[in-house]
């Protein structure tokens, strides 16, 4: 049964037209998913997006351990910063998730995983505490998703909304850090950072808060009076979809490894000892069938490319699309996919194949928008 | 008289008493030979926010039961079809640029075409407004 996220009635309130998303009931948009996008991109939007998963990692091992589990070299991250994406990978260096982790102290950290891999995430983990020969006083893992909400205040004005919230000292924050425990209407949220996934935070534009029911729905509600326009899944998706971001289960894969994804960022290619790097390291070195593209249609073009379009040069099939939207921002439908290595044509036009009629694109890099 | 409001526990939807309706969420509105089609608010409500109509051409003919017209929104495709036989003799071009209009205002400025009936037009496959509410009703019952 799907489960209804905390906040809903207050969604219900704010006019979300109510749906399904990876076994959570929540808003898909609040009456029209291009303003919301806009209102992002223009002014401010807020999200709720507690359908996320939530852990609490802790324990002495718990770096150690984090090190052996994800792409990325930690050793980087401070105290107070999120790691930015990290890849859990599958022993043949395939995707099973992409995840953020905060790090908290020395013995603690935070993982926001994909709310599809809520619980397979963590069945991976300790499943991999067992193979590493860790106790549970070494690593803990304790799934916290139902017990808080996380909001997310993406947009050009967000940072006039975090001072109107008394959250002034937002400004000195770097992207990717946090602070914990702060002081919002009068509670404490359990942390507040600079981050998010619209590709505002990359403009240094994006905030997410981390709070208690209670309190977070009282942080939605005022955020919205601030000015920020309630926004919903779709909007979300088209945001993520412009920066070139990708959705797991949809873009990526445990049959598609980071190199096909070119998902350099969440990679250390030469971090040594983590599940699945040697094999990514192969498949640098040894080269990829299939590459992942942008696609751009001509201006003004709305016929949105769907998951498994096919990707066609005349007759010939080259790749298939993984996700599109229309984009009120550039005024045309975009979409990202996969071609064989062979036709890693940037630049070049090709053809979509959406029920039966072929629609012109071109193969374009990420992200789809100016930074 | 009045319009019909029908009240499920996934939303609420408006039928309006002076248009007839098919079995496949379009509304008619019958002036002589001249039918204007449009899809209803129960449709446009499960549809969620419309993206892309593509119209058929002017003067085209159409078949009963055939497709017309696609509506894509950002979660599916849709067809709507023709319940007669007959020409297109407009099409409401404004849903090019706005194709939400359909969401905005179903039964107004979200009318999608006017389709020349060939011969006399037979209502027989229609429903009126308190089948197609009952219609609703029992659709929305069954999920």
């Amino acid at each position: 049964m799907p489960k209804e996220v905390p906040l809903i009635d207050l969604q219900r309130k704010l006019g979300g037209n109510i749906g399904e998303f990876a076994g959570w009931i929540t808003s898909m948009d609040y009456g029209n998913p291009l303003d919301e996008h806009l209102a992002v991109r223009n002014s401010a939007g807020v999200f709720d997006v507690s359908h996320m998963g939530r852990y609490i990692i802790k324990g002495k091992k718990v770096f150690e351990f984090l090190q052996r589990v994800v792409s990325k070299d930690l050793s980087k991250v401070n105290e107070g910063f999120m790691s930015g994406p990290v890849l859990l990978l599958n022993d043949n260096g395939g995707i099973k998730d992409d995840i953020m982790l905060y790090h908290v102290n020395e013995n603690t950290w935070l993982a926001v995983v994909n709310a599809p891999n809520v619980e397979k995430d963590r069945e991976w983990m300790i499943k991999l505490r067992e193979r590493f020969g860790y106790s549970k006083e070494d690593v803990d893992i304790e799934d916290v998703t139902t017990k808080s909400v996380l909001i997310a205040v993406q947009g050009p004005k967000s940072l006039d909304i975090m001072d109107e919230l008394g959250l002034s000292f937002v400004k000195d924050l770097k992207i990717l850090q946090f602070v914990k425990d702060p002081e919002i209407l009068g509670g404490k949220a359990f942390l507040v950072s600079r981050s998010g996934w619209t590709g505002e935070e990359v403009r240094s534009h994006g905030f997410e808060i981390w709070a208690d029911v209670e309190l977070g729905a009282k942080i939605f509600e005022k955020v919205v009076k601030l000015g920020a326009k309630p926004a919903g899944l779709i909007a979300r998706d088209s945001l993520r979809l412009e920066m070139g971001y990708l959705l797991i289960g949809v873009d990526m894969n445990e049959s598609i490894n980071p190199i096909e994804a070119r998902y350099w960022l969440p990679l250390s290619l030469d971090k040594e000892g983590c599940v699945g790097c040697d094999k990514v390291r192969e498949f640098f070195s040894k080269g990829v069938e299939k590459f992942r593209i942008g696609l751009r249609l001509k201006k003004g073009i709305r016929v949105i490319p769907r998951h498994g379009s096919k990707i066609v040069i005349g007759d010939k099939t080259i790749g298939y699309v993984t996700s599109g939207a229309y984009s009120p921002y550039l005024k045309r439908s975009i979409a990202m996919g996969y071609v064989k290595s062979q036709y890693f044509y940037l630049g070049f036009r090709v053809g979509i194949e959406i029920r039966g009629k072929v629609y012109e694109a071109r193969i374009v890099d990420f992200p789809f928008i100016e930074t | 008289m009045g319009d019909i409001i029908v009240k499920t526990k996934v939303g609420e939807y408006i039928i309006k008493d002076d248009l007839l309706y098919t079995k496949t969420d379009e509304w008619v509105r019958i002036e002589g030979d001249i039918v204007t089609l449009g899809i209803t608010d129960y449709a446009q409500k499960k549809l969620r926010y419309i993206v892309n109509v593509e119209l058929p051409e002017k003067n085209s003919e159409v078949k009963a039961g055939s497709s017309i017209v696609t509506l894509e929104s950002v979660k599916t495709v849709a067809d709507v079809y023709s319940p007669f036989n007959g020409k297109i003799v407009e099409v409401n071009t404004a849903l090019l640029d706005e194709p939400d209009l359909i969401n905005k205002d179903p039964y107004g400025k979200g009318w999608i075409v006017k389709i020349k009936v060939h011969g006399t037009i037979s209502k027989e496959a229609l429903l009126t407004p308190q089948q197609y509410a009952d219609k609703i009703k029992k659709e929305e019952e069954e999920k």
